[in-house]
């Protein structure tokens, strides 16, 4: 069985991209495209790993990192996806545990990368 | 009379179906060839519409019928004037889009079959213009010029149009004027032209072999009033003394079955004898059977003055290999059809131009304030707007940039009155539709404006931070890659992107107008991945600088970001479409 990854962008585009490479790599996708769901997923199951964009509807990226870390006490890695140029973003991510920070536009290829170095850690 | 017409009507037009539904669309898988079946749709409802719908001009209803004759026959001739009237611009569109399928690669089976389309539209529509002649002329719509004119060039140019009819076969075509004729002359010479090409042209279809012979002569001469014989002379199958009498009734071609054999309404000689008339002309023919026919007409003309006379222009060579001539012209298309959007959008793009299609004035006036716009095609007679007011407020604008850019108007019906009114308004030309491509082309080049001056879209923007080509450019070479060379995942992709594209342009549109500049600027975010996916880095760069402007406040600068998003973002997908396409391909 492939390593499990949550997707979570509200970019339908970069979305497909993304879930058809990891498909391809092995991977067992679950896509959501708003923090609600996203929220609701995990609530039920814990992934290998999460990948999320910092926008997203209701439930922002750093939302995301702050409720799996401190509210479900879990170390799941957690790949952040954001626009570059944005300091801040990528301080607090890392403050609240996230793993990995990757700056749009995202090359499939080294998101694919850097998933496959947080889960083999 | 309009009943036996519009039963004619109808059986051309099931002609055309027939055609129509022989012409294998799926073998052919071009957009055009759904256009042009949807065009012949709209355009057979449209007829349908009026001849069935006991609400239109109900000259088929019971009640009617009852009517005094007087009466029907003026409702009949504004019915005719109407449904011609309507039926020219679906018309155009099935003619245009053949042309357009011609130039596809076609295998000659299907070469055959569109030039079918080609003749049966083209007949329907000469047959269409005839009937609304008929109907002008008899209802004393028509109105007449009197201009100076060169008699001289005129019966070189009814000559040379006949010669193109006659080119394969075993006739000669003979030109004789006498040297007393004035060269100069004064009255209506688009009607001469019709009258000369009528006759020649029934000459052409009658004569089998041996000679037509036009003659020209001045038969009396007072100061400067003349009377001008014509005479058209041919070896054709000639016409019976008995059939002689009643020729000039309309819809009375000398044989019951000659319309069968040669084609044609049957109104040509009856549009003829009508315009002679109320030119205070006289018409007679003569005719032996299987000898041949003459017909001659005289007309008085007042002599004309040299100096008014229009001169010729030089023709333009618009063969194909001249289509370079509008490369990187700049056309702004005020139509609202759709169809004939396409079409001319299409037909235009294939000559290399760059073309805006707009229906509303505001952002048209704004196009060309900012843009270099060579020339505005402007249609008429759109649903919802009068081009001869959008035409006004164009040339009424206050900066000589806007206002000195060539209008073309364009209209399927186009009266004395509208020409004049053009002309007040400052319209450059005109054409008449359905025109042909040769047409559109000498009239663009005819106009389009050489030296341009404009100042370019960088400076109005104050800020240059745009290459304006860049654009519309994109390269997919990654993005196959990415998708490690599968082509369908590329085409589902690129689905998702033009979605995007779309409710990106909706969502502006909604937040501009009550200026929500934070909702703008979260689409325009959102939107930047897939422009960066498909290396449309200019376009990346306008929806960063549109973030940016909303970010910063600048409600006007979003506005103005936006309009060129949205002209060139079609040229953008286009392009994406053309990459598309070749990768499918490959």
């Amino acid at each position: 069985m492939g390593k499990n990854v949550l997707l979570a962008d509200d970019d339908q585009l970069l979305a497909s991209l993304l879930n058809f490479r990891l498909k391809k790599g092995g991977y067992t996708v679950h896509h959501s495209v708003n923090g609600k769901e996203v929220k609701e997923y995990l609530e039920n199951t814990m992934p290998d790993i999460i990948v999320s964009d910092i926008m997203m509807p209701y439930f922002s990226g750093i939302e995301l990192i702050d409720y799996v870390r401190n509210e479900l006490k879990s170390n799941t890695p957690i790949i952040i996806i954001s626009s570059a140029g944005n300091e801040q973003n990528v301080l607090t991510a890392f403050e609240l545990g996230a793993n990995d920070f990757i700056t749009k536009p995202v090359s499939p290829t080294e998101l694919l990368v850097r998933i496959a170095r947080e889960i083999d850690k | 009379m309009s009943i036996s017409k519009t039963k004619n009507l109808l059986g051309q037009l099931s002609q055309l179906e027939r055609t129509v539904s022989e012409f294998s669309f799926e073998e052919l898988n071009a957009a055009e060839a759904k256009e042009l079946k949807s065009s012949f749709d709209i355009f057979r409802s449209s007829l349908e519409r009026h001849i069935y719908t006991p609400k239109s001009d109900l000259i088929f209803s019971k009640k009617k019928e009852v009517c005094a004759t007087e009466n029907q026959e003026i409702s009949e001739k504004q019915f005719i004037t109407h449904v011609s009237h309507e039926i020219r611009t679906p018309l155009n569109s099935i003619i245009g889009y053949a042309n357009l399928l011609k130039e596809e690669k076609l295998t000659r089976g299907q070469h055959k079959k569109v030039d079918a389309i080609q003749f049966a539209s083209n007949t329907l529509l000469k047959l269409i213009n005839e009937v609304l002649e008929y109907s002008k002329l008899s209802s004393g719509n028509n109105n007449f010029e009197t201009v100076d004119f060169n008699l001289h060039s005129l019966l070189k140019d009814v000559m040379f149009l006949c010669e193109t009819l006659i080119l394969d076969r075993k006739i000669e075509l003979l030109i004789d004027i006498d040297e007393n004729v004035p060269k100069i002359i004064k009255g209506d010479p688009s009607k001469l032209s019709q009258i000369l090409l009528n006759l020649l042209g029934n000459s052409v279809k009658f004569v089998h072999q041996g000679f037509i012979k036009l003659e020209v002569f001045t038969k009396e001469q007072v100061n400067n009033e003349c009377l001008i014989e014509f005479s058209v002379a041919d070896t054709g199958i000639g016409i019976s003394k008995e059939k002689i009498k009643t020729i000039f009734k309309g819809y009375t071609q000398a044989e019951d079955d000659t319309s069968k054999k040669y084609g044609g309404t049957g109104l040509g000689l009856t549009i003829t004898k009508e315009i002679i008339d109320k030119l205070n002309g006289e018409i007679e023919i003569d005719s032996t059977i299987d000898c041949g026919t003459t017909v001659m007409f005289r007309m008085p003309y007042a002599i004309g003055n040299a100096t008014t006379a229009p001169r010729k222009s030089s023709k333009q060579n618009t063969k194909k290999k001249n289509s370079g001539l509008l490369a990187g012209t700049e056309i702004l298309v005020f139509e609202d059809n759709i169809m004939n959007q396409h079409l001319i959008v299409e037909q235009l793009t294939k000559w290399g131009c760059e073309v805006h299609v707009d229906v509303d004035l505001d952002k048209g006036l704004y196009l060309l304030s900012s843009r270099k716009i060579d020339l505005i095609l402007m249609d008429l007679k759109m649903p919802n707007q009068n081009g001869f007011e959008v035409s006004k407020a164009i040339r009424d604008h206050k900066n000589s940039k806007v206002n000195s850019v060539p209008i073309i108007a364009f209209s399927a019906d186009f009266t004395e009155q509208d020409s004049k009114e053009c002309q007040e308004i400052g319209i450059n030309d005109f054409l008449l539709k359905p025109y042909t491509l040769d047409d559109l082309m000498s009239t663009i080049v005819k106009h389009k404006k050489l030296n341009s001056e404009h100042t370019d879209f960088a400076s109005i923007l104050q800020k240059p931070m745009i290459e304006l080509k860049e654009t519309t450019v994109v390269n997919l070479n990654n993005l196959l890659k990415d998708c490690f060379g599968e082509i369908d995942m590329l085409n589902e992709l690129l689905k998702l992107f033009k979605l995007n594209a779309i409710e990106f342009i909706g969502n502006v549109k909604v937040h501009l107008k009550t200026e929500n500049l934070k909702e703008i600027a979260l689409s325009a975010h959102k939107l930047k991945a897939g422009f960066a996916m498909i290396k449309a880095d200019g376009m990346r760069k306008l929806i960063v600088e549109i973030e940016n402007s909303c970010k910063t406040n600048q409600p006007e600068k979003v506005k103005e970001l936006y309009e060129i998003f949205l002209n060139d973002y079609p040229l953008l997908e286009e392009n994406l479409n053309i990459e598309l396409d070749k990768m499918n391909k490959k």
